[in-house]
Order: structure tokens, then sequence, then C-alpha cells
């Protein structure tokens, strides 16, 4: 049995739902601080954000895997400081999503079903993968239908459509060549969607996937976005433009071996391969690990995953790319 | 007896062996993949089972010719658990 009718949120019932899982006031407004910085909102939209929040309506989310390695999940999933997920997992309705649900078979394609029969329009769908198209599609089934057909229904009725990893953007690892499964993303797998918002990385960072799905229960719109559908706030900035070690590219200041001296002194990793100059991404100041750490703090170049053919364009990885 | 959420196929009067029944479960979830599973069953017995992982991106043919050095990059694609 299912209600169709989306329930407006109440700041009480929010709370209890956070205490249930033991996420304390605090920790909720250090989450909303942390979506603000990564939206680069000033501090004083912090109040605005929570109360949004604590009162939105809670979308129901569909989440797609398809030819994946299921890491955007894990991103989602084990997000820890403050507690992503469980802040998610209360602001969100996850009707559908392989990987967590308690129905299997029938009963688990009953849920997609009747998600998007009761909620079409209203529905956001997360897209994790690439879709295949060769031979029929036949390279990706669920249920005894094809990534490429459920793709075609399930977003062409959501309200948007998040496609989160580079695979589920524009095809990824299982597009490289040769391309032995005719991968595509979502946007050629089901072109013409009216909200497409593409979230690229490998794997897709959980501080811009929930700060893409705040900044709509917030403003009720989506973020702005590049020509390639990306939102700027998280994809707008060259890396190597922010890049801590940048001084040192500046005065040719190289790594040329590994665990050479200019290693060990955390100077430029251009020579070794690294893709900052050719990369868009916000991870010098959002992170990964819960914000600890990122690839070039921890002493290895940028692949520029976040990038159009980043398998192709930028491999052989530790062969220094075009100035 | 435990209980089983599979039917218990009686026999018939003629008391030969009903025909099997087939136990389709597509997708199974709570894994990281694709999985799809197929089972024979016969007065409510398992007699025969089949699993298919539904997806294939052929990694395998991706690498081919590229740099070694590369490889881990690719290969830590297979399963991002």
């Amino acid at each position: 049995m299912t209600n169709s009718r989306l329930v407006e949120g109440s700041a009480p019932a929010f709370e209890g739902r956070l205490d249930q899982r033991g996420v304390s006031r605090r920790e909720f407004l250090k989450f909303c601080g942390l979506m603000a910085g990564t939206l680069a909102l000033p501090a004083r939209y912090i109040g605005r954000i929570a109360y949004a929040l604590e009162t939105a309506v809670r979308p129901p989310v569909i989440w797609l895997n398809f030819q994946d390695c299921t890491a955007d999940t894990e991103s989602f999933l084990r997000a820890s400081q403050p507690d992503v997920d469980d802040l998610l997992l209360d602001i969100l309705s996850l009707n559908y999503h392989e990987t967590i649900m308690v129905p299997s078979g029938r009963m688990a394609i009953k849920s997609l079903d009747d998600t998007v029969r009761d909620y079409a329009g209203q529905y956001i769908c997360v897209v994790e993968g690439s879709i295949p198209t060769l031979d029929g599609g036949v390279y990706c089934g669920i249920g005894g239908r094809t990534a490429l057909s459920i793709a075609q229904q399930v977003c062409s009725q959501a309200l948007a459509t998040l496609a989160v990893g580079t695979c589920a953007w524009e095809g990824g690892l299982a597009a490289a060549v040769p391309n032995p499964t005719g991968a595509v993303g979502v946007r050629d797998a089901v072109p013409g969607l009216a909200t497409l918002i593409n979230l690229p990385g490998c794997p897709v960072n959980v501080a811009n996937l929930s700060a893409t799905i705040v900044h709509y229960l917030t403003f009720q719109q989506w973020p702005e976005t590049d020509g390639a559908g990306r939102p700027l706030f998280a994809y707008g900035e060259e890396i190597h433009e922010e890049c801590p070690r940048h001084d040192h590219y500046e005065h040719d200041e190289f790594v040329q071996e590994w665990g050479d001296l200019a290693h060990r002194q955390g100077w430029c990793l251009f020579q070794m391969g690294c893709r900052g100059p050719d990369t868009k991404h916000n991870c010098p100041s959002v992170k990964w690990n819960d914000g600890t750490e990122w690839p070039i703090g921890a002493g290895h170049g940028c692949l520029g995953c976040s990038e159009r053919r980043f398998w192709d364009r930028h491999s052989p990885f530790y062969v220094p790319g075009d100035d | 007896m435990p209980k089983t959420f599979l039917p218990i196929v009686e026999k018939n009067s003629s008391g030969a062996a009903p025909p099997p029944q087939k136990v389709v479960i597509d997708p199974i979830t709570r894994i990281e993949g694709h999985l799809r599973v197929e089972v024979e069953v016969q007065n409510g017995r398992v007699t025969d089972a089949w699993s298919a992982g539904t997806m294939f991106r052929g990694i395998e043919l991706v690498m081919q010719g590229r740099d070694p050095r590369d490889a881990w990059i690719f290969t830590q694609r297979i399963c991002g658990v």
C-alpha cells in the first residue's frame, strides 16, 4: 500500500527522526555548515538551510545501479563526519536502492514500479554507472529488463535525474577504448531530459551530491551548471589553480621520481602525470574521507577523474600531460 | 519442518511427480553488483539452481595494450566496495 501524497515535513518530526538515528542538533547544524561551505554560500545561510531541511517534503529517491562498481554508493553511505548518510536518509525517502533495500526479486521491482507510478514527476532519480547500448543492451539487465529500458522509463518521469560518477555522466570506464559494450551515460541513453545534473568523479564526492540536493530543498531550484551539466559550485574551479602545491609549479619545483627529495618536500606533481591543470573539481577544498585528505595531499597526482573521457585522454596516467 | 516461502507442490492423484517449479530472484539485493538466481523446486525441495551475473563491462578488453603502470587504476574499479 503506498500513499501517493507527499507529506509536508515539520521541525519536531524531523528532530524525532534525527534522535532515532542518534544525530544531535549540533551535528545537524555542522552538516548544514558543511553544505553552505560546499555551495560557497555565506555562513548566514546555515539557518536557512537548516529550516529548509527540517520542513522540506521528503522527496522519494530511486537510485539505479547499472554498469557500476558501487563506489558512488560507498561514497554516499560511508561518510561519517557529521553523519551525512544518516542525515541524508532522513532528508530523503530512499524508495529503491538495490545495495541496501530489504526486498529482493519481484518485490524489489514492485518498489521501483510503485514509486514511478505514484510519484511520477516528484521523485529524484539517481543513476550510478554507465548504460550499455550494443546488442540490444544485453550487457546489463535487472529483473529481466535492460538497463537502457529501465533508464528510459525511470529517468523520463523523474523530477530530476542526478548522474553520479563519471560513468553515469558519459560512460566512464566501460566506455574507454574500445568500449566493448557500447556504454554511454544518461545524457546519451535518455536524451532530452528536462533536468539532468551531472556529478562526475570517480567516485562522486558525497559532499557535492548532498549539496546539490540541499540546494534544491533550500531554494526550490537546482544549482547552476556549466555546459556539461555539472554544478559550478563543485566543478567551477581548476584543481591546479587551487592546489596547495601551485607555488612550486610557478617556481619550476617538480617531483622527478617517486620518493625523491622534492616528493618528500611536497613539490609539484606535474612531471609525474598530475592532471590538475586539466581538471575542474573542488577536491582541494572539500577533500575526501570526511574531508581529511585528497590524492594530491597524499602525494599522488590527480587523475582528472571528473573530466570528459579521462580514461583515454589522461592515460597513460604517469606520463606528463600537456601544459 | 521449517517454514519456507516456497510453495509446497502437492502430488497429483496418479502419484507421479509433478513438474518442477522455477523460482527466479532478480535482482538479488544487498550485494554489490548484479545477480540473478534461478531455483528449480520439486516437492518443496531445491533440485537445481543457476546463478548469473547480469552485468558486463569488458575491463579485460579495455586494459589491453595500455601502460602496465595504469593497471591498478583500472582494476581498482572492478568493485568499489
